[in-house]
């Protein structure tokens, strides 16, 4: 790993480390190995959301030409959200890309994915399904991206009915995980989602 | 927020367009320093012709080598100093996060924020804008043509 590269992330990791976020566990990162090429980092879903509650993890990757290039981050966390990917947690966030500048810090990066949480940008997706059901269907959105919060993140247990339209797919033989996807597609319609995992 | 289906690729090294050539005359004074000739295997291996695009120098096109030849020159018209401890505001380089030390070789951008100059020139052979508050570097350092 180039030199600058290393250096800065320590630094990063010191100042994330010992910052005011951390200790009201808002954000958090961790050396996934000495190097510093690779850490893990966790935001808290923000108050007032859908993820209100909730743990997200990411993974995030220091290329080696940081920070020249921006880290390469998604989520470890399964989410429900429009501009990250619930399938493979990839992100859509424009300082993650093109927008990225070498003054920005990890704890930016974590401070702008809380935001994202916060207030999504449905027209610049990464998920086109997540996105339509939220400009299309937005109750229904919030109460899946809730019940998701709540599977994967270990947010609070709310939504009785959606659980156990998630049990009752479990019981006709389906896989938990790909059930709560195919139900979370279909807006909850069980005979739907069940059609979408046969065909 | 995020822009995934907009083109990433962009170039913003396409703002310079047209307005590259310089009259000596116009230049403000503290821009003293002529640009060296364009070495490109001696300065740098590795070009970003545009962002996200890394390529060794005897693979660029002969358009990208213009273009690079082009923000060598515009990166060298930036005032450069050294590190004196009289400025109090700037004490460490945000690129690096190291502090300045005493003879620390700096360049300043036409915002007025400065970095070592290795690091910013980095920076801005990838993206012509300053890496603190955004400014445009070319849009500042034409407008400062025209007014001298
Ligand atoms: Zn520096
Ligand atoms: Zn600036």
């Amino acid at each position: 790993m180039a030199n600058i590269a290393e250096q800065r992330i320590k630094r990063e990791f010191k100042e994330v480390v010992k910052s005011d976020e951390v200790s009201a566990f808002n954000i958090k990162v961790e050396l996934v190995n000495d190097t510093f090429t690779e850490l893990r980092g966790e935001i808290a879903g923000p108050p007032d959301t859908a993820y209100e509650g909730g743990k997200f993890k990411l993974e995030i990757k220091i290329p080696e030409t940081y920070p020249f290039n921006p880290p390469q981050v998604k989520f470890v966390t399964k989410i429900w959200h429009p501009n990250i990917s619930s399938v493979t947690g990839a992100i859509c966030l424009d300082i993650l890309k093109d927008q990225w500048a070498a003054a920005m810090t990890l704890r930016t990066v974590l401070l702008s994915l809380q935001a994202l949480l916060a207030a999504a940008e449905p027209d610049d997706p990464q998920d086109a399904v997540v996105a339509q059901q939220f400009k299309e269907n937005n109750p229904i959105f919030q109460r899946t991206a809730r019940h998701w919060t709540c599977a994967y993140a270990g947010g609070p247990k709310s939504d009785k009915e959606l659980e156990e339209k998630v049990v009752s797919m479990k019981n006709m033989g389906f896989d938990e995980h790909k059930a709560r996807v195919a139900l979370s597609t279909k807006d909850w319609d069980v005979t739907r989602a069940a059609e979408y995992l046969i065909s | 927020m995020g822009n995934c289906f907009k083109s990433s690729s962009n170039d913003d090294i396409s703002l310079l367009r047209g307005n590259d050539h310089h009259d000596p005359a116009l230049e403000p004074a503290p821009f003293v320093e002529p640009p060296p000739p364009y070495r490109p295997q001696q300065r740098m291996p590795i070009f970003h012709p545009s962002p996200g695009v890394s390529r060794p120098a005897n693979q660029l096109t002969e358009d990208e080598q213009i273009k690079i030849a082009q923000r060598l020159g515009l990166i060298n018209h930036l005032p450069t100093g050294k590190y004196d401890g009289t400025n109090k505001k700037a004490k460490e380089c945000v690129i690096c996060m190291n502090e300045f030390v005493f003879g620390d070789e700096l360049r300043y951008l036409p915002c007025m924020h400065c970095y070592h100059r290795e690091c910013i020139d980095d920076w801005l052979m990838r993206s012509f804008t300053c890496p603190s508050c955004m400014e445009p570097v070319d849009a500042a350092l034409l407008t400062t043509y025209q007014t001298s």
